[in-house]
């Protein structure tokens, strides 16, 4: 192992945070504001993902464009859903909610492979940067537009939770949906919301997943049992949290499937012993706080 | 709540119509009918463990342990000795697993345990001289291979399966389970052990989804880790309960013959890929129209027509 291949491999790692933490930071939102874990999340992501390479496909437009479009798109498909059909089991039981996403991502997903068959394509974008070489160490342009993407992603779901009337709403109806309530704030509406800043984010997501990796339809199952990981890792609800937790997966992973023979099938599974080891020191993530 | 007898009946019924079907010598029923007890089996055991408020994702690790457990060991010490240490291999990992996410709140719970089954096939993989590894192992097949004698055999697992859920159901530990869903903290301060009651439903689930795994390994004589540990066994029993009606023995079993219908019908139009999206379809439209499950809206019908057909007993009803 040379000092070289040791830093391409973080730094490869590192860009593939960033497309970890833009699927992980809309999920992370959704779930901290509703407390409702959306299964569905992976096949918004693969919607978005088939959105973007059809749009550079057949019309040619660059995926810089593409991935916005589908963020929009998403969004609003995430509000369709969430008026149909989620705010319906809002007031179920837990079981029956985690069902609800559960089908709806079956649903999705199914509806993909009869639509589209289950082959994967390749997109074959061009590099949207140049690829960045330093002293022996190479990263791909479309690397660094992961990550790039991935870090305003982030930056910008932060200033919305932070910086903005609307993320005020959702952390005061997150924190007691009741006396939000009586305070004025029309709770399903921030609900709704938080649907759409989550949707928004998965086709963003999509057309990153487009760049890096094949699209088909079960890429999203793929990434979203990871997203779960991460989420946990650094406690539901918490985005700086999903951004740390993404970086030790996406790192957890590059080095063992590069150092470790046979490293690249364990799969899920690090991501997984990882999180075991985190919730029996911290049950509530690293960074989660006390819920209920 | 249905008195002795009627469970009985239910038991009787379900048996006669399994056996009808081993009898009737028809290859195509037979498989249908083997893959309804095992999703009904495993199917009961989730709905055992979620009385306790534990609504769990990880189904499918033990259904592999008891699927790898009993494969390895009937070589070794024989059918009936290698499927009773099969599955209280399950027990034990049980209640490992429960002791590990004790302290864990719902949602946390939920993704835990869903990290079980995956991170198993993990470790089977990395130790192939034990288990195979990904090249999977071939238990023997039971009831020398024959499908009418399996499906008995299977029956007889599901009737068990389902005395155990009724037994769970009964005056003796129903109202500490459903206590401990409602209110953890009351039903500690009511002098319900908490802890032990948990464990003790995990460890029972973790045996009969164990149960569920070595039927499913010994009738196809093939198992490999991402047939067993994929999380469509964990996700298939949550479907099968909820559909059939939770907290009740009739449910799950119910839910798997509704499924497995829609499935075959869904199968016949659609084709080998995609045809799950029948199993999203039922699920969404179910959770709308019916959130309680076939059960619990039958009763709730049955409920309505007694009232309207004897409208004037109130007296007797209080009494």
């Amino acid at each position: 192992m040379t000092w070289v291949s040791f830093a391409q491999a973080v730094l490869l790692s590192l860009t593939v945070a960033g497309l970890y933490a833009a699927i992980a930071a809309g999920l992370t939102l959704t779930v901290g504001v509703t407390r409702i874990i959306n299964f569905a999340h992976g096949e918004f992501v693969m919607l978005g993902a088939f959105l973007t390479y059809w749009l550079f496909t057949r019309f040619g437009l660059s995926p810089w464009i593409g991935m916005l479009i589908s963020g929009l798109v998403i969004g609003l498909f995430s509000a369709v859903v969430y008026r149909s059909f989620l705010a319906r089991v809002l007031k179920h039981d837990e079981h029956n909610q985690l069902l609800a996403t559960l089908g709806l991502s079956i649903l999705l997903l199914n509806i993909a492979i009869i639509l589209w068959s289950p082959d994967p394509r390749v997109m074959q974008a061009p590099q949207l940067l140049p690829a960045l070489e330093l002293s022996g160490v190479t990263i791909p342009g479309n690397n660094l537009v992961v990550a790039a993407v991935g870090g305003l992603l982030f930056l910008f779901l932060q200033f919305v939770m932070r910086h903005t009337r609307y993320g005020t709403q959702m952390r005061f109806a997150s924190d007691d949906a009741e006396l939000a309530q009586h305070c004025g704030i029309n709770v399903d509406r921030v609900f709704e919301l938080s649907f759409v800043i989550g949707g928004f984010a998965a086709g963003v997501s999509g057309g990153l997943v487009a760049l890096l990796l094949y699209v088909h339809p079960a890429v999203g199952l793929d990434l979203v049992i990871r997203a779960f990981a991460i989420i946990t890792l650094g406690g539901l609800g918490n985005i700086p949290g999903a951004l740390i937790g993404a970086a030790i997966l996406a790192l957890a992973e590059g080095l063992t499937s590069t150092f470790v023979p046979n490293g690249g099938s364990f799969g899920f599974g690090i991501a997984f012993l990882l999180l075991l080891f985190v919730l029996l020191v911290r049950p509530n993530g690293l960074f989660g706080r006390q819920v209920q | 709540m249905m008195g002795l007898s009627g469970r009985l009946l239910t038991y009787i019924a379900v048996a006669v119509s399994f056996v009808a079907v081993a009898m009737s010598g028809n290859g195509f029923f037979i498989q249908a009918a083997l893959g309804i007890a095992i999703s009904a089996i495993l199917a009961l055991s989730w709905d055992i463990l979620s009385r306790t408020g534990q609504v769990s994702l990880g189904q499918s690790a033990f259904f592999g342990i008891g699927a790898y457990g009993s494969g390895i060991l009937t070589p070794v010490i024989g059918a009936v000795f290698g499927w009773i240490v099969g599955i209280l291999l399950c027990a034990v990992a049980a209640i490992l697993i429960g002791l590990v996410t004790l302290r864990l709140r719902r949602l946390y719970f939920t993704i835990a345990t869903l990290s079980f089954g995956l991170s198993m096939q993990v470790l089977i993989v990395m130790t192939p001289r034990i288990t195979g590894g990904s090249t999977g192992i071939m238990p023997p097949v039971i009831m020398g291979a024959s499908p009418s004698a399996q499906l008995m055999l299977i029956t007889g697992f599901l009737i068990v399966s389902a005395i155990v859920s009724d037994i769970f159901l009964g005056d003796r530990f129903r109202p500490a389970f459903f206590m401990i869903r409602n209110n953890p903290a009351l039903a500690a301060s009511s002098g319900v052990p908490v802890v032990k009651t948990k464990i003790l439903a995990f460890a029972v689930s973790g045996m009969i989804a164990g149960i569920a795994g070595a039927c499913y390994a010994g009738l196809y004589g093939y198992v490999i880790p991402e047939d067993v540990f994929t999380p469509n066994w964990s996700v298939l029993p949550l479907a099968v309960s909820i559909l059939g009606g939770m907290d009740t023995t009739l449910g799950p079993i119910l839910g798997a013959v509704v499924l497995r219908v829609l499935e075959e019908v869904a199968r016949h139009f659609v084709g080998g890929a995609g045809y799950q999206v029948v199993y999203g379809a039922v699920i969404i439209v179910f959770i709308i129209i019916l959130p309680k499950g076939l059960v619990g809206g039958l009763t709730q019908l049955f409920r309505k027509r007694t009232r309207k057909a004897a409208p004037v007993a109130p007296a007797e009803a209080a009494s």
